[in-house]
């Protein structure tokens, strides 16, 4: 008896709630999951706070497990506004047409990936990438990551006119940056691809082990992050409403908040910065 | 060679069967990725069972929540599998439904998972029927095969007018009620499982705080998780009561969660416009149709198949040996009363873990390469064949002066069970390359792999042809095992 | 029944062999017929054939008796009559059955004998309660004919008396196998023998003494 009305007041709070959260016309906005969820939700949890302020609509954050699904959701209309890196980015407007970069941080015009390499592997720092890195281990960050995969794939190539998978001996996939330093940290694989945002703020903090993992070789620049919104937003939303989302993020001015990406800043952001982008991806295969 | 075949072992079709494929193993092995890369194995794997054994229940307050979700998404998959697999084994006889449940029952969950998610996105139809579709299917397959056992002579004497409802629910369903009644328990346990590691492609379930909990290290999360899940599964006699049953399953639905609202448009472009292979899409001219598929199948489809299938023949002698090893662990013939409990406990916890969680747990701790795999897929379905085996030989009166050791095991115990033994191995073949390709996604470069990348890289039609590949691939295996199952005249009933 | 039943043509196949036949066999309303002979000699083949030709207007208890196992008794015996009622009420019934139904099933039981095993379930009953359960199934049928192939053999001699007695009093006509030759005199108005698959012996019970059948067994 006590077993089945537990039940019962369970069922009741669950059907509740259930009510509850279908409300309606929520402004939903996702991010491609770069680095440990954690340091994820910590970050957006704030970014929600922030734009339901800035806003005054219900401003909700969904996290999700791989890039490709922050594009389909985005696709799908599932969200409106996310935090795309450059080749999800232009994936997704691909997708959507009408959609639009709004914002990217300060840093993200001139974005970088690093070569990190295990310190057993006894490589330097190098301005060219050398031979000795052939018949190494070697990871990627997400598969569909431009500074954990696009970009480094695509000066590895250049460099050795090769595709990766028969310039090393092992090529795999870690799945995002905090992944990939850590397991060129424990020697899982000897080299990794990493984004340089994310290793400058592990130095920082001391997360990274520098006596065990070390930067071998910087990319040249290439533009990366963007904030993109859908290009319906307006008739959902009403008028004015992107230009709303727009300068609520260009006026992000909160430190703590910065620090969380990290950025120094927003700037203005167009669908052009990212033509680079875009023929890099096609030139690989990444893009119809 | 005159010496080789007076051998008694060489004349056994059992026997050479056997040997050709531990040879085939063995062949596979030389040509496969075996090894361990971590710097720091044992100490990574310390640092796990150190996380099991002080676990966190409280750091994430989601994790109530997933408990769950897990439940709710495998009470109505499971049900609804049910129903549409006993509506399929009903005319189960038509070939077009028996290729039917053949080819939905060959994708896996993970997969279905990966299409659904693309239209529906993160609503709760996409767990529900990424483990409806591929249940129905096994489901009409098995409980065909139990209704066709039923003697039928209670049918043959019913009055020529008795309707079909009133014959079937007299003369059929009764006398096979406990078996189907059974099986369709046993599956429900299968789908907590199906529906923890739907977490890992993004679903609200176990999987989901696993994999971020493992991936950031956390292992006394991560160990907190896990046990949750062994918990679960151990206590089902305790609270899946066939009284209770009815209130479960009218109480899922309503703790699916509410995810993101459907856009039926999405649906419709899916179908029309993302699967459809890019050459031939509006706009496309076609001709480079046949270009673009044959570079499709060969570089991707044919790597994958090749690696696939070595790991699966590994790891299914793999399995084979560990659950020969593993039987007289809980067999009444061996031992005492307190080994065979810790075996047992063993046995629950290697055939409770599903393949894909072990296997991501031994990549993460060993590094990539297919060793993480062959150990995961031998460990999960060695503990079901064990488990089986050693319960079987329970059953075994041996003479009172058997001899004992290692020589009870070779001579008395070891012959009597080994055609069983060989049945459900065959029986797991189609199983196990199903679970080989869905470990790609993990990083292995079998089909998996290959179909995680084209939905990585958006590319749907081509994720659609490997899935299809993947699934006949699977079909091939299922014809192939029972050929063999047949041609040694093995019978089994069907395992997980 | 009214009109004879003629059968002609009856011949049993095993396994590409003819192993029966072909016969004849005439029925004629009224008539009790036993068949005898060997085991092995084909009584239940013709029994079978017999059923096959003339389908729902004969009562059957075959030697394997047909039951349900998981099902109670009164269901068994009430699949009897599963054509006489919607698929609804069938369905109820198998829940919870009707009174009428009950009564009547008991009715029957009581006169096997069994009315107390009324809920047991086929699997918990020992051979011969299984059988007369197959026979208050027959019985429940009400048909003009009744074929049965050794429907008493688990029973013994005074209970298999009563109930071959209550055969002959419910049944207009009857053909039944029987191996016991003393049986088979006493509840039959007609002998039919069969020996290596033909009818090697037919006539009226009365004139034949277990001494004329004999000859069938060597």
């Amino acid at each position: 008896m006590l077993k089945k009305f537990i039940g019962l007041a369970t069922l009741a709070a669950a059907m509740q709630s259930y009510a509850l959260s279908a409300a309606a016309d929520t402004f939903v906005f996702t991010a491609i999951p770069d680095q440990d969820e954690t340091q994820l939700v910590e970050r957006f949890g704030a970014v929600e706070a922030y734009l339901e302020e800035q806003l005054d609509v219900d401003v909700r954050y969904v996290p999700v497990k791989s890039y490709a699904a922050a594009v389909s959701a985005f696709r799908n209309n599932q969200v409106q506004l996310a935090w795309f890196g450059g080749l999800s980015g232009v994936q997704a407007r691909r997708l959507v047409p009408g959609s639009e970069a709004i914002a990217q941080g300060a840093e993200d015009p001139e974005f970088q990936s690093y070569v990190i390499a295990n310190t057993s592997t006894g490589l330097e720092p190098m301005d060219e990438l050398s031979d000795d890195l052939r018949d190494m281990t070697f990871t990627f960050g997400s598969k569909g990551s431009t500074s954990g995969r696009l970009m480094p794939e695509f000066y590895l190539r250049e460099a050795y006119g090769e595709a990766p998978d028969e310039v090393f001996s092992r090529v795999g996939f870690s799945g995002n940056h905090t992944r990939t330093v850590r397991l060129v940290e424990a020697g899982t694989y000897q080299l990794g691809a990493v984004n340089f945002k994310v290793w400058e703020s592990g130095v920082e903090d001391g997360s990274i082990d520098t006596d065990k993992v070390q930067v071998i070789w910087e990319t040249p620049y290439y533009p990366d992050y963007q904030w993109t919104i859908r290009g319906d937003v307006n008739e959902r939303f009403g008028e004015g409403f992107k230009e709303k989302v727009t300068q609520a993020l260009l006026n992000m001015d909160d430190p703590d908040l910065l620090e969380r990406f990290p950025r120094s800043g927003f700037i203005p952001a167009s669908n052009e910065d990212y033509t680079p982008i875009e023929e890099t991806a096609e030139s690989l295969g990444l893009l119809n | 060679m005159r010496g080789w075949a007076s051998l008694p072992l060489s004349r056994s079709r059992t026997a050479r069967t056997s040997i050709f494929f531990v040879v085939l193993a063995l062949v596979c092995l030389a040509f496969s990725d075996i090894a361990v890369t971590t710097a720091n194995p044992w100490q990574d794997l310390m640092r796990f069972f150190w996380g099991i054994v002080t676990p966190d229940f409280f750091s994430s307050a989601g994790l109530a929540t997933a408990v769950l979700r897990t439940l709710a998404f495998a009470f109505v998959g499971v049900t609804i599998g049910s129903i549409a697999g006993f509506l399929l084994a009903l005319v189960y006889r038509f070939r077009i439904v028996r290729t039917f449940s053949a080819f939905i029952r060959a994708i896996h969950e993970i997969f279905w998972a990966l299409i659904f998610l693309q239209f529906f996105g993160f609503h709760p139809l996409t767990g529900v029927l990424a483990i409806a579709i591929p249940y129905s299917g096994i489901f009409a397959k098995v409980y065909s095969e139990i209704l066709d056992e039923v003697d039928p002579e209670p049918r043959n004497l019913l009055h020529s007018r008795v309707g079909a409802l009133s014959a079937f629910a007299y003369a059929r369903i009764p006398d096979c009620w406990e078996q189907l009644r059974t099986y369709t328990s046993y599956r429900l346990e299968c789908g907590f499982r199906s529906s923890a590691i739907l977490g890992f492609v993004g679903l609200p379930t176990l999987g989901f705080y696993l994999e971020s909990a493992f991936s950031q290290g956390h292992y006394s999360e991560a160990g907190a998780v896990l046990l949750l899940f062994y918990a679960l599964i151990a206590t089902i006699p305790l609270w899946v009561r066939p009284r209770m049953l009815p209130f479960y399953v009218l109480a899922a639905p309503f703790f699916l969660g509410d995810g993101m609202p459907i856009v039926w448009g999405n649906v419709k472009r899916f179908f029309t416009e993302d699967i459809v292979p890019a050459p031939l899409r509006e706009g496309a001219t076609g001709e480079s149709f046949w270009p673009w598929l044959s570079e499709l199948l060969v570089d991707q489809a044919l790597p994958g198949i090749w690696n696939t299938l070595l790991l699966t023949q590994m790891a299914l002698v793999a399995t084979g040996v560990l659950a020969l090893l593993a039987f007289p662990l809980i067999s009444r013939h061996f031992g005492n009363r307190l080994s065979r409990t810790g075996g047992h406990v063993l046995l629950v916890v290697a055939r409770s873990t599903p393949e894909y969680i072990l296997a991501y747990i031994l990549l993460q701790l060993w590094g990539p390469s297919m060793l993480p795999a062959v150990v995961a897929l031998a460990l999960h379905n060695g503990g079901i064949i064990g488990h089986l085996i050693g319960r079987q030989s329970s059953f075994i009166t041996l003479r009172p002066d058997a001899p004992r050791g290692i020589t009870r095991y070779g001579y008395e115990l070891v012959p009597r069970v080994y055609p069983s033994f060989l049945a459900f191995l065959f029986y797991r073949w189609e199983i196990i390359m199903r679970e080989t390709a869905i470990l790609g996604i993990l990083g292995i470069y079998t089909l998996g792999f290959y179909v995680d990348s084209a939905i990585q890289n958006i590319q749907f039609d081509k994720a659609m042809i490997l899935i299809l590949v993947t699934a006949l691939l699977n079909i091939g295996i299922d014809i192939l095992s029972r050929r063999i199952r047949k041609r040694l005249a093995l019978q089994t009933m069907p395992t997980c | 029944m009214r009109a004879p039943l003629e059968l002609d043509g009856l011949s049993g196949f095993f396994g590409g062999q003819r192993v029966l036949g072909p016969l004849s066999l005439t029925i004629a309303p009224g008539e009790k017929i036993a068949l005898v002979g060997k085991s092995g000699a084909g009584k239940s083949t013709l029994v079978r054939l017999i059923h096959d030709r003339v389908g729902d207007m004969a009562a059957l208890v075959p030697q394997e008796l047909g039951l349900v196992n998981a099902l109670p008794v009164f269901h068994n015996v009430f699949m009897a009559r599963l054509d006489q009622h919607n698929t609804l009420y069938n369905l109820v019934t198998l829940l919870r059955p009707f009174r009428a139904d009950r009564d009547a099933i008991t009715g029957i039981l009581e006169q096997l004998d069994m009315a107390d095993k009324l809920w047991s379930s086929a699997a918990r009953l020992s051979g011969g309660q299984r059988q007369r359960t197959a026979i208050a199934r027959a019985l429940f049928r009400e048909a003009d004919l009744l074929l049965a192939d050794e429907p008493v053999s688990a029973l013994d001699g005074p209970l298999a008396h009563a109930v071959m007695g209550l055969l002959r009093e419910r049944f207009d006509t009857f053909v039944v196998a029987l191996h016991d030759v003393e049986l088979a005199l006493t509840y039959s108005t007609r002998v039919v023998g069969i020996q290596g698959g033909e009818i090697a012996l037919d006539a009226a019970s009365d004139s034949l003494t277990a001494a004329d059948i004999r000859p069938l067994y060597d």
